[in-house]
């Protein structure tokens, strides 16, 4: 039916071109900026209904945007119209990514030993028991089941901060959540890299491969997120501090990376992570450190949040990829809570248990390093990573409720207090 | 009586300190949510005194143990510091002080758990929020009741000078207020803030507080917001116009002023006018908190005015034999050397005028109480 019109349609402009010249052949493809605007529109209405009536938090509105909309049960966004929007995901998870790398207090984190010890197990056991856990039971391969814990691992960056921010979480188990989120995005993007040779080692005879693509991934990364870190302390220092000339220096320094990571074939997150946590690290004369990104920042998150949505392959879970994703987040839950209790420290044993719990999202950077690895081998590689695809599609809508309840229980969020006045 | 027991008489011209102090995110310097986490996890066995919740979780408040000597009160003062500096930097938040935080956004402040606090913000809504101001609290002890209300009306007086030395609140809500003081602006808006009323002995203090009681409007003596108030559980008399200095050494200068000027106030015994400074309370107040040293203070008795610099040299030579035999000529000799130097207050702007905003400003304030540990002369 809509092919039909869509038909008439075409035949109608073409008719009309004929006698009007200065018409431009009819559009095949909706132009990026009109496909931006309706994302927007369409993921700001859900999160917005969803936020006022069930009080759930937006981002779970813009990921179902994303699925309804998504080629996977409506389809009026097509596949074509995902990697037309790449850019834009790209973007947002970037400046996302950028914000969450700025927040990694490594000072923090040298001087408070509970807080290595907490980070430390929840990186070792993590990985560790997702990997025995793909690698057992749900049979994948040693490099599969690595690539599963890679990815799965650390909990959302972008779901984190955004959870946080939209709750006004303050205090330390909003703190710890971020810290622990950093940290372990940090040791998710090694093993990343890492697992990439791995990969390359089990599908292909060439070693020169399995060898360079993790040092191009991580020097490459690291040379355009230094380089990009350098250039904005550089310009901005000429600038008042806290201006709105500096807040456009770090946004177009960001993009610059951006750009330069998509040119590199090097992974967005991972380079705009690094030069948040180097913008953060080589700042000592505090030249960006309170330039914040601007509210706007937002409108690109729900970009990202209703892409991901959208790109999310439904059709392709059976009912095997259920269980088998319940049973991963169940592994990487308990891995995470046990750290976060065996770590002890100051924090009592049911603020730890929350911080555990906050820290469960995963989200947008998992999906998009699971395109990348399926990317380099794609015959093996879409199935082979169809568990931590479906993990995460639960957790998109999961995570953030339970990111937000670990913030209220804790009492740090801000809508705890209002209306309290009688 | 309700509202509070039996005056517990005191040594006289003991001291005790409570300082408010700010708790800011390392990150950007803004005042964070972070007491009740604080005092959660906080390991300590109050062997220098209390740490305790003030009304929004930005605030924390120290007090000392009451000692006799200024000396005492430092020593106290620097290892609560060090104790609660060593556990904010645990949890990644630091301790600062001055009065106001100069950009916090005051919706933003949430009220800490208890029944008190809670009690405070149904009263008084927004106020509470807006009271996230932070101030020091000087308590003298007092031999009778009846001393403490002779020197609660005797100190009323010099509520200009305490407030000019302590000034370190210029900036309110992210610009420059041009005042001094913008502490007390906050304070102010409270109904039962400022003077103390006339009143000739305990008597006439216990028939006002019933009274003030039959009406309704007290149920306790910390409902009594005044700037010098009489403390009968303590057995002393708080003097609460302090803004919190921005180092150890300023807010021990602050109280042995405070020492020995209630010393020599008690031992000279000069007549009060209580009624006719009154006329002028508010107005000499205003004059402090707006221009610091640079104040003009009405005099009712000889019906003119004096500059407070002028003011407060003669009040220090006045102080020089007691604070001698108090061991205090030190601080005020460091507190003295601020009238032709400038203040706290000063400080805050040329931070601000050599860094351009303020989230440096903090940080530099930071750093300073930090590194004042050490006190000269203690």
């Amino acid at each position: 039916m809509t092919d039909q019109r869509m038909q008439f349609l075409r035949e109608f402009w073409d008719a009309l071109l004929e006698r009007l010249y200065f018409l431009p052949p009819f559009p095949e493809q909706m132009d990026s900026l009109a496909l931006f605007s309706l994302l927007l529109v369409a993921g700001l209405l859900l999160g917005e209904w969803l936020h006022r009536h069930f009080n759930w938090p937006k981002m779970i509105g813009y990921v179902l945007a994303g699925i309804l909309c998504g080629p996977s049960l409506l389809g009026w966004i097509s596949s074509e119209a995902l990697a037309q929007a790449r850019p834009i995901a790209d973007a947002a998870l970037g400046l996302l990514m950028l914000e969450v790398g700025r927040r990694l207090d490594l000072a923090w984190l040298r001087r408070t030993p509970e807080l290595l010890r907490s980070t430390g197990l929840d990186i070792v056991l993590s990985f560790s028991l997702i990997f025995l856990f793909a690698w057992l039971l749900a049979g994948l391969s040693p490099a599969w089941a690595a690539a599963t814990a890679a990815v799965t691992m650390a909990s959302a960056p972008a779901v984190v901060l955004l959870t946080i921010e939209e709750a006004r979480g303050q205090g330390q188990v909003s703190e710890r959540i971020l810290l622990h989120t950093a940290i372990g995005s940090a040791a998710s993007f090694l093993a990343f890299a890492l697992v990439l040779g791995v990969i390359h080692a089990e599908h292909s005879d060439d070693w020169l491969n399995a060898l360079i693509h993790p040092l191009w991934v991580a020097l490459g990364a690291w040379l355009v997120a230094a380089t990009g870190a350098a250039f904005a302390l550089l310009i901005a220092a000429r600038l008042p501090k806290r201006s709105l000339p500096q807040v456009f220096v770090l946004i177009a320094c960001a993009m610059l990376a951006i750009g330069c990571a998509r040119m590199l074939a090097v992974p967005v997150f991972l380079t705009l992570f690094l030069m948040g946590v180097m913008l953060a690290a080589r700042d000592r004369q505090q030249i960006l450190r309170y330039t914040a990104l601007p509210e706007g920042h937002w409108l690109l998150a729900i970009v990202l949040f209703v892409i991901v949505g959208a790109s999310l392959p439904w059709q392709e879970f059976g009912w095997l990829s259920v269980v088998q994703a319940v049973g991963l987040l169940l592994v990487r839950a308990a891995a995470k809570v046990l750290a976060l209790q065996w770590a002890g420290g100051s924090l009592n044993r049911r603020r730890r248990l929350l911080v555990g719990l906050g820290i469960q999202p995963l989200s947008a950077t998992a999906v998009f390093m699971v395109y990348e690895l399926a990317a380099l081998y794609p015959e093996v590689g879409r199935s082979a990573l169809a568990l931590p695809l479906f993990a995460a599609a639960i957790m998109e809508l999961l995570g953030p409720v339970l990111c937000r309840w670990s913030l209220r229980q804790a009492g740090e969020s801000l809508d705890e207090q209002k209306g309290s006045i009688g | 009586m309700s509202g509070f027991g039996e005056f517990s008489c005191s040594q006289p011209l003991s001291l005790g300190v409570e300082l408010e102090l700010q708790l800011v995110s390392l990150r950007d310097f803004d005042l964070t949510r972070g007491a009740t986490d604080l005092l959660a996890t906080l390991d300590y066995d109050e062997s220098y005194g209390e740490i305790k919740l003030e009304i929004t979780e930005s605030m924390i408040e120290i007090s000392t143990l009451p000692r006799d000597t200024v000396h005492g009160i430092a020593s106290d003062l620097a290892g609560l510091i060090t104790v609660l500096q060593q556990h904010c930097r645990n949890n990644n938040i630091g301790l600062v002080g001055g009065g106001t935080h100069p950009f916090h956004h005051w919706p933003e402040r949430r009220i800490c758990p208890g029944e008190r606090f809670d009690g405070i913000y149904h009263r008084y809504g927004y106020l509470a929020k807006q009271f996230t101001v932070f101030g020091q609290h000087v308590h003298i002890g007092c031999a009778s009741p009846n001393d403490a209300i002779w020197l609660t009306q005797a100190l009323g007086v010099y509520v200009p000078l305490f407030i000019a030395l302590s000034a370190s609140s210029p900036f309110v809500d992210g610009v420059d207020s041009f005042f001094q003081s913008a502490r007390l602006n906050a304070v102010s808006a409270f109904p039962l803030s400022g003077q103390c009323p006339p009143l000739g002995d305990w008597r006439d203090f216990i028939e006002h507080f019933s009274f003030l009681q039959r009406c309704g409007i007290v149920s306790s003596i910390k409902d009594l917001y005044w700037d010098v108030r009489p403390k009968p559980e303590y057995g002393t008399v708080e003097l609460r116009v302090c803004d919190t200095p921005l180092d150890i050494a300023q807010a021990c200068a602050l109280t042995a002023l405070a020492q020995s000027l209630a010393r020599w106030l008690l031992r000279m015994r000069p007549p009060l006018s209580t009624a006719l400074q009154a006329h002028v309370a508010r107005y000499n107040k205003f004059q402090a908190c707006r221009y610091g040293f640079d104040a003009l203070i009405s005099d009712p008795l000889a019906g003119g005015q004096k500059p407070l610099r002028q003011w407060a040299s003669e009040v220090f030579v006045a102080l020089a034999e007691d604070a001698v035999a108090l061991d205090c000529a030190p601080w005020l000799a460091a507190v003295q050397k601020q009238l032709s130097q400038g203040g706290d207050a000063q400080w805050l702007r040329r931070c601000h005028a050599e860094s351009g905003n303020l989230n440096d400003v903090v940080r530099l304030a930071a750093e300073r109480l930090r590194s004042t540990l050490c006190i000269p002369g203690a």
